[in-house]
């Protein structure tokens, strides 16, 4: 058999004779994802950003209530994160490739998230950790500053509050490099594979 | 465009191309289980384009583009694990009707045996593979791929003889 027969057998396939739809069914169904996926999105970004604000709206409260300056610098820490978490959502989105995109353009905006996520959590220390870190050892430093006779209770209080901060941060570190290193990075080998595919 | 002709379009296209998206469906993955995910993935895709559909490209070349780029970021089994199988299964509808009803047994063992040839090459050979056994032209192929039409030449070549490798015996003139 040569090409052009291969072809032609190819072509003859008719493979929608006995396929069963049920097209209502489908729609529902479509529909019903598309909606689940925006709602996922929403939730997770709420979560995400939703608690970052809601902490700096509940320091700032605190801090007025009860005169502590130190509230408001955790408040300022936990509304930088938010707004950084909001302003990198949103210059994503717009860079976000469609799906009716060349497969060349697809597969370039695909490995530029990609690449932006690998960046993101392998700098979490700098843009997540680290301003909270300072925000709260500014916090504990200062409460045990302020304890009348700072012995050596309060010197402890403090020391083992900073050491569980300490390891909470270092574990959310250590989580986001495991997902770079396990999800983040095959991924961008493949669509950098299949980008080769394309050029060579 | 409104929701209505959103839906009009897609079951025109669902009537139109749907041996189409199957024939794609099931060059990108090799089990009818990870046929129907595919599949799922593939129609959600289609869908959600339709708005963004203003008849600058054929509607062929539209589906090549966004079944292509599904299955490039397909992963085995993330819409089971995304929507769970019960609920797959009112959809009463399944690629899975292989088969291809072509009329002679001969013919019929060549394509599957070239399904399985396609599903061994890399993904951008594979969909170039796809649409050149369609009859696209260099064009059309350069266009859903978004590569310059001069590669394409190229490329089908090495293509060719990879699939002639692969069924060698049965294809000896590929």
């Amino acid at each position: 058999m040569n090409f052009e027969k291969l072809q032609k057998a190819w072509q003859c396939q008719n493979p929608g004779a006995k396929v069963l739809i049920n097209a209502d069914g489908l729609l529902k169904e479509v529909r019903h994802h598309q909606q689940q996926f925006r709602m996922t999105i929403f939730w997770r970004d709420v979560r995400e950003v939703g608690v970052a604000f809601l902490l700096t709206v509940l320091f700032l409260y605190l801090g007025m209530r009860h005169h502590d300056w130190t509230d408001a610098v955790l408040a300022l820490a936990c509304f930088g994160v938010g707004t950084f978490m909001v302003a990198d959502r949103l210059l994503q989105r717009r860079k976000q490739p469609a799906s009716s995109d060349s497969l060349k353009t697809c597969i370039e905006g695909s490995l530029l998230q990609v690449n932006h996520q690998i960046w993101l959590l392998k700098n979490v220390l700098w843009w997540y950790l680290l301003p909270l870190t300072v925000a709260l050892g500014i916090s504990i430093g200062h409460s045990v500053w302020r304890t009348q006779n700072p012995g050596f209770p309060a010197l402890m209080v403090g020391v083992i509050s900073a050491l569980f901060v300490a390891l909470v941060y270092w574990g959310v570190y250590r989580l986001n490099q495991y997902a770079v290193r396990k999800t983040l990075e095959p991924r961008r080998q493949e669509l950098e594979t299949l980008l080769a595919g394309l050029d060579q | 465009m409104n929701a209505e002709e959103q839906e009009t379009v897609f079951r025109r296209w669902l009537n139109d191309h749907l041996g189409l998206m199957l024939k794609l469906v099931r060059a990108g993955a090799a089990t009818p289980e990870d046929q129907d995910d595919l599949f799922q993935e593939v129609l959600v895709n289609v869908w959600s384009s339709i708005r963004a559909f203003r008849g600058e490209a054929r509607e062929t070349t539209w589906i090549y583009r966004v079944a292509f780029n599904t299955t490039m970021a397909w992963r085995r089994g993330e819409w089971r694990r995304r929507r769970g199988h019960e609920k797959f299964l009112k959809f009463e509808l399944s690629p899975r009707l292989q088969p291809s009803h072509l009329d002679s047994l001969p013919e019929r063992e060549m394509v599957e045996r070239l399904y399985a040839a396609i599903r061994q090459l890399p993904k951008v050979d594979a969909s170039l593979a796809l649409m050149h056994l369609d009859g696209l032209s260099y064009q059309e192929m350069a266009e859903v791929l978004g590569i310059s039409e001069n590669y394409i030449g190229v490329k089908l070549n090495r293509i060719r003889k990879q699939l002639a490798d692969q069924l060698k015996g049965a294809n000896d003139e590929l």
